[in-house]
């Protein structure tokens, strides 16, 4: 089941921008529509909501969240193999893999590029092989 | 496991004259056997496609599919396959890519698309969450490869074809990404359909049976290929040009359009050289812990490094050492969309037909000039370079110098010189895809680039090593794995050790001795290898933890074996024979040192043996022992 926005939506846009999957279309003052068969479940459009207009996938109102508190991910760079699984994941373009730090460096890994973009939703920690990545409040890398 | 849980791929059928898209079941018997990739789209090109077909009309089918593994997050696995009838050779085509096409196509839902028919004009197929539409390209017509990407969203997946598959150059590619599905014509088989591109996007998970089991494997596997000194440290760190050095020293370094082994300035354009002067960092496909591919600068800008098969071609092979000249036309070459193996082997043959006397394209070798403005005339089909598009055994046909043209059935060998790698010349003879050093076995490896030496010229035992590394990398792609993982295959302890070893030559000798071994368990699979071991095929344990099938090392590499059996089916049935399975006379006849008469790739005495293990009559026919031990029911 996926998200669902109610009849409060008063097309902010807010969650469409900040959606990871680009599963959210809707024009300016209208009601927005969620993709079924895109959506992941992250429940990124319910933390942007003001007016609480996202339904999650038990039909409860999801309650927004300040954006301090969302969760961001920290990699953990030592089990990291730079395969890139968690960049391709990310919607936002927030992951990259880092650069060598000298002439010959092969020991890269995946790391936070764009922090301002993240939103939290989770992806790079779920498909992440190694479970290299775990999301935690206020410690993102 | 119980058989319920097989999730059974998910194919479309799109008929592109009408633009319906239809649902195209595939039986459990065929998931089972085919597993997916190329051995599973061969198949289905023998239900789809009547014998005969011109393979540049639109009669020709192509199948665009994946293997099971991708998308899964098993290390190396986002390659995908395209299958069709081969331009090249007019037998069975298949070429693989890596990069982010296949792991999107599966998350938009499918494992596989096959494209049937032609579009009436000008189009793209977009799917997206499992919807497929066809849409106008008139306005993506005409771009080259990097510019009609950049037409779409940088988050999707895309397969498209530059001005060389518009134009009908013969060798054309189909370019995802940076990544390139090169070889065999499927850019110009695109274009013939009128199809710019394949774009596709979606959010849906893989399938996985056994998740925690597959997990757990997973790490292993993953952290196996990172400890590896080659698929963790050389290939990292030198890409596949790193192999150049050692080619060069066996002289196996295709030089002067394959007439010498060596180049006195190999140095200059090996991996290392690489990597000390142009390399920006690597890079790899999705997936991927082995990152091989190449960042370098050209004109100021970013972009994709070359790797060994370029260096090879468009260095020793046309007697040049600029390497930054090497890039740019490896990035040129894929914005045009063109093959750069088959490129560099027709442009080295007209250099000799011109150095002959036999032709004039104004192309010499030793000198760069009039190259890229040869490669630019090929792509957009101007004027008399034109002709080069053709490739190396038409323009044979013309122009003659048939016993200098470099290929196999059609298709330009790939740089390895065979006379001192008589087993990657038994390979190239007998690859169903013509001169494909991957489809051939890749016996180099173990013979020269590798870090255990066997015999180069011995033909002793080549025909088994052959056939199992062939069987072994038709299984492997099928699954959706990338070949480079092999090399891990190898043991790294001897890596570590050095070809010269007494441990390492030991090895290389038990080789080729154990061959009676290696020629008869064949005819035991799959029951002598009941068992999986990530050290002997890694492979086959994540294929049965993902998908659920019953898969041990042994039916693994019974799998392997109908796939190749059934590419030698369709090329049979389009007309090829065991003719076809040789090479030209400078390789065969001419010994590469004057005074080493047994530096020839003797085929006469490789070839009857290759047939016998392989459970061929000697016409290179399957026998139907052989046909019905391994399930195949079509027929020719």
């Amino acid at each position: 089941m996926a998200y669902y926005i109610s009849e409060d939506c008063i097309g902010c846009t807010l969650c469409a921008k900040n959606c990871p999957v680009q599963a959210i279309e809707g024009t300016v003052k209208q009601r927005h529509v969620i993709n079924p068969k895109r959506c992941v479940e992250c429940g990124v459009c319910g933390n942007v909501c003001n007016k609480s207009a996202v339904l999650n996938s038990k039909g409860e109102v999801a309650q927004k969240i300040p954006k301090a508190e969302w969760k961001k991910p920290v990699i953990d760079t030592t089990l990291c193999s730079a395969c890139a699984i968690c960049v391709t994941a990310c919607g936002r373009d927030s992951l990259a893999i880092s650069l060598p730090q000298f002439k010959g460096d092969i020991h890269v890994f995946a790391y936070m590029a764009n922090e301002k973009q993240c939103v939290g939703c989770g992806l790079c920690e779920s498909y992440c092989p190694l479970h290299a990545i775990t999301m935690k409040v206020g410690e993102g890398t | 496991m119980k058989r319920s849980q097989l999730t059974l791929p998910k194919y479309a059928l799109i008929d592109l004259s009408t633009g319906e898209v239809s649902n195209y079941p595939i039986s459990e018997e065929l998931f089972r056997n085919y597993i997916g990739g190329k051995a599973l789209g061969s198949r289905l090109l023998f239900d789809l496609m009547p014998a005969g077909v011109d393979p540049l009309s639109k009669e020709n089918v192509m199948i665009v599919n994946t293997g099971p593994m991708n998308g899964t997050g098993a290390p190396s696995s986002s390659r995908f396959n395209v299958s069709f009838k081969n331009v090249m050779t007019n037998g069975i085509a298949s070429s693989n890519c890596g990069g982010q096409f296949g792991v999107m196509l599966k998350a938009a839902g499918f494992d596989g698309i096959i494209l049937k028919g032609g579009a009436q004009s000008p189009s793209y197929i977009e799917i997206l969450d499992g919807e497929i539409s066809l849409k106008s390209a008139e306005h993506l017509w005409g771009l080259d490869a990097e510019k009609v990407q950049e037409e779409f969203d940088p988050h999707w997946g895309k397969l498209v074809i530059g001005p060389a598959g518009e134009n009908g150059v013969h060798y054309a590619a189909a370019v995802s990404g940076e990544r390139v599905a090169g070889r065999c014509g499927a850019g110009a088989v695109l274009g013939v359909k009128n199809i710019k591109a394949l774009v596709t996007f979606g959010t849906n998970r893989a399938t996985i049976c056994d998740k925690e089991g597959f997990d757990k494997y997973n790490k292993k596997f993953i952290n196996f290929l990172r400890t590896h000194p080659m698929t963790g440290n050389s290939l990292p760190r030198y890409g596949s040009a790193g192999l150049l050095n050692n080619a060069n020293a066996s002289h196996a370094l295709p030089t002067k359009n394959f007439s010498r082994g060596q180049y006195e300035h190999a140095d200059k354009i090996s991996g290392e050289a690489l990597a000390d002067t142009v390399l920006t960092r690597n890079s790899g496909c999705v997936s991927c812990p082995i990152r091989c591919a190449r960042r370098v600068m050209v004109d100021g800008k970013e972009v994709k490094g070359p790797e060994y098969e370029t260096v090879g071609l468009f260095g020793a092979n046309i007697e040049n050492y600029d390497l930054e000249w090497i890039d740019t036309i490896n990035y040129v070459a894929d914005i045009y969309g063109m093959d750069a193996i088959s490129l560099g082997g027709t442009i080295a043959f007209a250099m000799e037909l011109q150095e002959k006397g036999m032709a004039d394209f104004g192309l010499h070798f030793g000198s760069k000039e009039g190259v890229l403005e040869a490669i630019h005339d090929i792509a957009y089909g101007i004027g008399a370079a034109k002709e080069l598009g053709l490739g190396t055994k038409l323009l044979s046909e013309k122009y003659g110098g048939k016993d200098f043209a470099i290929h196999a059935k059609g298709l330009e060998l790939a740089s390895y010189e065979p006379r001192r790698s008589v087993g990657m010349g038994l390979g190239y003879a007998t690859s169903s895809r013509g001169g494909c050093h991957l489809n051939g076995g890749y016996a180099a490896l173990i013979e020269t680039v590798g870090v255990v030496a066997v015999d180069t010229q011995t033909p002793k035992g080549k025909a088994e090593l052959t056939v199992f590394f062939q069987n072994m990398i038709e299984a492997t792609s099928a699954s959706g794995f990338c070949l480079f993982t092999m090399m891990a295959v190898i043991p790294g302890f001897l890596s570590n050790l050095g070809p010269a070893h007494p441990i390492t030559r030991f090895v290389s000798k038990f080789l080729i001795t154990a061959r009676p071994v290696l020629g008869v368990m064949w005819n035991m699979m799959p029951g002598i290898l009941p068992f999986n071991w990530m050290y002997l095929v890694p492979y086959a344990q994540s294929l049965k933890l993902a998908t659920g099938l019953d898969i041990t090392a042994g039916s693994f590499l019974q799998a392997g074996e109908r796939a190749f059996n059934t590419d030698r089916l369709f090329n049979l049935r389009e007309g090829l024979t065991a003719a076809d399975d040789t090479l030209c006379d400078r390789l065969t006849k001419t010994p590469q040192d004057p005074g080493k008469p047994d530096t020839v790739v003797p085929l006469d005495k490789m070839l009857p043996r290759y047939y016998r293990v392989r459970g061929w009559d000697k016409n290179g026919v399957p026998t139907p022992e052989k046909l019905k031990k391994l399930g195949i029911t079509v027929s020719i």
